[in-house]
């Protein structure tokens, strides 16, 4: 099914703007980007290491993430994607994929076809600069992670990642009043933090008992913000959102 | 290689009985904990809460016995990781 245009194409516009601003024939060109939507299973691969895609993907609605598995079959989860976000976006100039990408959720999908990716930047250079800003702020997310996974205590880590969820979904308008939807399991952010899912079980239990979060189901609440970027060493700068 | 093990309460905050395992050098190799029955993660299953030497790798599996325990301490202490 092709849509054109969209709730997807107006995901998108909405992600770009968190972090560049866009002219309104900017966002018309945008909005006629033809995005085949599709729906996919919770833990289905979107792409695979070795992949050579010919299309790119705009996550609509889920979470999706970024992995790599050890010979020995160990998952290290190297991002998580919210909706707006463009995951594999690099994929247009570097072809061969390095890391395979999987839904966490279920998910909606848009794939979008390289060539017309191709042919919006040649036309539009800021639409092709936005486009590199979010690969580069992907880069800036694996840089943040790197040094949380290396350096940061396990309880830490887990603040830290919960505070760029609140962040990110706030970007995109899917986080109200210091609540979020994450639907995402403890074997899931044990394989992303670095830990294993008995010591993410404890630490979910230490930052509940410390009044850092309240969880009802999937639903995360911060009640004290400022105390959650503490016990993060949460700084936002990585995601350069814009200012304006 | 003949194990052997102590008992221990472990200072975990959360699963307090333990179990210090020894080599055959009576040389301490791990530190296990048994999860509560209420732990969400793997109910009464012994946990690798601390290995050292071979075992002293990012793995921390959880055993449903301490056979169990036994036969994989034996394995990655006998064969390099």
């Amino acid at each position: 099914m092709t849509v054109r245009p969209s709730a997807s194409h107006n995901l998108m516009i909405r992600k770009l703007e968190s972090i560049v601003s866009l002219s309104d024939e900017e966002k018309q060109a945008l909005r006629g980007l033809p995005i085949q939507v599709t729906s996919l299973k919770t833990d289905s691969d979107i792409v695979r290491v070795g992949d050579r895609p010919s299309h790119s993907f705009l996550l609509v609605a889920g979470f999706t993430c970024v992995y790599k598995l050890t010979a020995e079959g160990k998952r290290q989860i190297v991002a998580f994607h919210v909706p707006g976000d463009m995951p594999d976006l690099h994929s247009l100039h570097l072809k061969v994929m390095d890391t395979s990408m999987a839904t966490v959720t279920p998910c909606t999908i848009g794939f979008i076809q390289h060539e017309a990716l191709i042919q919006i930047c040649d036309r539009y250079p800021r639409i092709s600069a936005a486009f590199w800003r979010e690969t580069l702020v992907d880069a800036s997310i694996f840089r943040e992670w790197m040094t949380g996974i290396g350096r940061r205590e396990a309880y830490n880590r887990m603040a830290h990642l919960l505070c760029e969820f609140q962040v990110r979904l706030s970007a995109v308008g899917l986080a109200e009043d210091d609540t979020f939807d994450l639907p995402i399991t403890q074997t899931e952010l044990a394989d992303a933090i670095g830990a294993s899912n008995v010591h993410v079980n404890r630490i979910l239990q230490e930052l509940r008992a410390n009044g850092l979060i309240r969880t009802s189901g999937t639903q995360v609440n911060v009640p004290d913000w400022q105390k959650l970027k503490e016990a993060g060493d949460f700084d936002p700068l990585y995601l350069h959102l814009r200012q304006d | 290689m003949t194990l052997t093990f102590q008992s221990v309460r472990v200072a975990t905050e959360y699963d307090e009985e333990g179990m210090l395992v020894f080599n055959g050098n009576r040389r301490l190799v791990a530190v296990l904990t048994r999860l509560s029955e209420q732990n969400e993660i793997a109910p009464g299953q012994w946990f690798l809460e601390a290995g050292f030497g071979r075992l002293g790798g990012i793995s921390h599996p959880t055993f449903a016995n301490l056979e169990t325990a036994q036969v994989w301490i034996n394995q990655r202490l006998v064969h390099q990781n």
